[in-house]
């Protein structure tokens, strides 16, 4: 690589940083379009993509909303990065999918990523230094699947944030259950607070086993956190998660004040978190706009559910973002979408400086004024009549 | 004895034809009626749904109807009396008694010719019919044709769950459109000597040979066909084309060909806008598009080994070497077929799509208008819907 990418590429991490550090992006936009300008310059596959919409470095976007976003599922079939992928210090790899390839993010150096994810956590769990906790995790093991981006973060916040004694119970295949009783039982004698970091499927594992063992209720030391992720994509089967919240406060006896939704992509660098501490807190969102009821199908901008008292009814669908990480919502021809309607999700991330700044997810949701409503995959096709019910075929061809 | 049991077969046959001429006048008031109710309820924009009128009315003439008729039975007249056969024994094909046509979860008037050829058997006919009323408007009209079809002709809407649900016990014949388990279900409720046409779920493929790839005009040609076979009827019809192949070593390159694909296809969403249907899986669908632009810019090819997707208006070609691919892509992800598009006339291309369960073979552009005629589920038409009565003295 030569000395003008370094020195580049040097210079805007440092803004980055001085971004994520200040907590403050007031010059996001001119951040965004200089990233996206470095990208054109050194990311190819996304230079020709952007290239193939018209936009080049000659004809640049006039705001970070006008950055081309690459589709998430672009990362598996190129190497989307700025730098010889094979220099790269972080590398993640998506769990498995449809098209039995798993997308791979490239980042050329773990300080902006590792910044990124800790100001983050800190800003979301009002971490105290003086007091770490005990982090009890079951999501995958970095030292057996080093490519997981949820592995990393967590071993890297636990590290940072925590006792210096992390357990992780996730064992291959099989879930550590028993182990994680007796280490609980431990902590419950020594009064020591625990953070709890599980996807949620994993939760509702865990749920059960705790029952089965007639652990119906297994109360966490006061103080602890549990901060659920990842949701149920590719599960055989689904749980309402204010169910799945419920049981866990009644459980754990952790309130579900203290219970945290992240959300993340391989694809990004920084992390949503469900909304801070008021359960109660309505965001602004106009009369007559389209963010559904817990228990309504899944709308669209074109057909909004009508919502009857103006609320989202749990706050675990806000979510909020740290300042360097912006989205917005995309019809079906990827346009822009007003606030508050839903669409597919597009997240700007300013510290996938070695990537892609902008990435379109299949995930659907709407912008409100502080924070993103997710509300989660689609269901998948099925077509009428005399025809194909794919949804079937889906899960029979896997 | 059924209500049109006395009825001449031509005349039935004349009354519906007519019928359907009405229909065919896009100014006829009952259709623009429908035409309204059956988009909001298919979510399909209204010129598509126009264009399915037109498909479907235009296609039921006199002609057609006595065409395949005498086709599968050997003449008009023998669903009227005994009549002589070539080589074998007087027959009468007489009504099989009740039909009922269950086509709930379908697209436009796929039930219809069912309906139509159980009624030019003479039988007494209940179509399950749809929220927008389509199959009951047509038979009012042919009511207003001939008074004998208000009581052989009957279209009902009726829930799962609906107290109302007739007693399948009680039909000689049932076609049913739908998903395994519904038609296990409904196969399990009738009587065990009823006759039960169960059309279920179905895709449709296309296949390029590199030979038909030979230059950009005639690649942009059956790129227009594919793209048209793609969006009408936002891709949820059994022939919509949901997974295409594209032969490498054209002179237009696999890569070249989905350029011209994309293209067509923004020219068919004109053609054809895209109505609200598709809106719930938006998300998808940008995705997938978005994904095909960035393959496009980049020069990667479509992975073989990437599961159908099915979603509306989305279609990438999917390279192959050889027919061989293909059939191992389609039988490794499971897709049964309806219909099959072939651009190149190669006999390999044919055995693999008789080999993939194909049941029509068309052009590229043909693949969503099959003929009255035509064998829906490669079944006959009439034949389902007739008793033969034999007379050997």
């Amino acid at each position: 690589m030569n000395g003008a990418y370094r020195a580049e590429a040097d210079a805007l991490d440092a803004q980055i940083l001085s971004v994520i550090r200040a907590r403050r992006a007031e010059n996001f936009d001119e951040l965004a379009l200089r990233i996206f300008a470095h990208q054109l310059r050194y990311n190819k596959p996304y230079a020709h993509y952007c290239g193939r919409l018209g936009v080049t470095l000659d004809a640049m976007p006039e705001s970070w909303d006008r950055i081309p976003p690459v589709p998430a599922a672009a990362f598996k079939e190129a190497e989307l990065c700025t730098f010889d992928p094979a220099q790269a210090e972080l590398v993640f790899r998506t769990s498995g999918t449809t098209a039995g390839s798993s997308g791979t993010h490239y980042m050329e150096n773990a300080q902006l990523y590792d910044a990124a994810l800790l100001a983050g956590f800190y800003d979301r769990f009002l971490v105290e230094p003086s007091r770490p906790l005990r982090y009890l995790l079951f999501v995958p093991n970095p030292a057996e699947n080093a490519d997981s981006s949820l592995g990393y973060m967590m071993k890297r916040v636990a590290e940072h944030y925590g006792d210096g004694a992390p357990a992780w119970y996730v064992e291959g295949a099989t879930i550590a259950f028993d182990r994680f009783v007796h280490d609980v039982r431990g902590l419950q004698a020594a009064r020591a607070p625990v953070f709890l970091g599980a996807t949620a499927f994993a939760l509702v594992q865990l749920l059960e086993a705790l029952r089965a063992r007639d652990l119906d209720r297994f109360e966490l030391p006061a103080g602890s956190f549990i901060m659920e992720t990842g949701g149920f994509k590719g599960r055989t089967r689904n749980v309402d998660r204010a169910e799945l919240y419920g049981a866990l406060e009644q459980t754990f006896a952790v309130p579900q004040s203290s219970i945290v939704s992240e959300y993340g992509m391989t694809e990004l660098s920084s992390q949503y978190y469900g909304a801070p501490f008021d359960v109660a807190r309505r965001p602004s969102i106009p009369q007559g706009g389209s963010i559904p009821h817990h228990d309504n199908p899944i709308p669209h901008h074109d057909n909004p559910i009508p919502h009857h008292d103006n609320s989202i009814p749990h706050h675990d669908k806000k979510k909020v973002a740290p300042p360097w990480l912006r989205s917005y919502a995309v019809d079906i021809d990827g346009k822009k979408l007003p606030d508050g309607v839903i669409g597919a999700l597009v997240h700007v991330d300013l510290a996938n400086r070695s990537s892609c700044v902008a990435v379109q997810t299949e995930d659907l949701g709407a912008v409100v004024e502080d924070g993103i409503v997710l509300i989660g995959r689609e269901r998948g096709a099925e077509l009428r009549g005399c025809s194909l019910d794919a949804e079937s075929l889906r899960v029979a061809s896997r | 004895m059924t209500a049109l049991a006395a009825l001449p077969a031509r005349s039935i046959v004349r009354a519906i034809a007519d019928a359907a001429a009405r229909w065919s006048d896009a100014d006829f008031p009952a259709r623009v009626r429908a035409t309204q109710r059956v988009a909001e309820r298919t979510g399909y924009s209204v010129p598509v749904v126009e264009y399915a009128f037109d498909r479907l009315f235009f296609s039921i003439t006199q002609d057609a109807l006595t065409a395949t008729i005498e086709d599968e039975l050997g003449g008009l007249e023998i669903l009227d009396e005994f009549m002589p056969r070539q080589g074998r024994t007087e027959a009468w094909a007489q009504p099989a008694g009740n039909v009922c046509v269950i086509s709930s979860r379908t697209t436009i008037g796929v039930g219809l010719p069912a309906a139509i050829f159980a009624l030019c058997a003479k039988c007494d006919v209940l179509v399950k019919d749809r929220e927008d009323s389509l199959i009951a408007a047509f038979f009012e009209t042919l009511v207003d044709e001939n008074e004998g079809f208000r009581s052989a002709a009957r279209a009902e809407a009726w829930s799962s769950n609906d107290n109302e649900i007739p007693d399948l016990r009680s039909f000689d014949a049932v076609v049913a459109f739908g998903r395994d388990e519904t038609l296990e279900l409904i196969r399990s409720a009738l009587k065990p000597e009823a006759r039960f046409v169960a059309l279920g779920s179905r895709a449709s493929a296309g296949y390029i040979t590199r030979e038909a790839l030979s230059d950009r005009p005639a690649a942009k040609a059956i790129a227009r066909g594919a793209a048209r076979d793609l969006v009408l009827y936002e891709t949820e019809g059994c022939l919509s084309l949901h997974v295409l192949f594209a032969e490498n070593g054209g002179h237009v390159s696999v890569t070249e060909f989905s350029t011209l694909l994309e293209q067509e296809i923004e020219t068919a969403n004109v053609e054809f806008p895209r109505g609200t249907a598709g809106n719930d899986q938006s998300a998808r669908v940008a995705q997938a598009r978005a994904l095909a632009a960035f393959r496009s810019a980049t020069s990667i090819p479509a992975p073989t080994v990437e599961t159908p997707q099915f979603l509306p208006r989305v279609l990438g070609a999917i390279p192959v070497d050889n027919p061989a691919q293909a059939l191992d892509y389609l039988q490794r992800h499971g897709v049964p077929l309806e219909g099959f598009a072939i651009a190149g006339n190669r006999d390999d291309v044919t055995a693999l799509a008789l080999a993939a369960g194909a049941v029509r073979l068309s052009a590229f552009g043909e693949l969503q208008h099959p003929p009255l005629h035509g064998n829906h589920g490669g079944r006959p038409r009439i034949a389902d819907f007739v008793k033969w009565i034999d007379k050997t003295f």
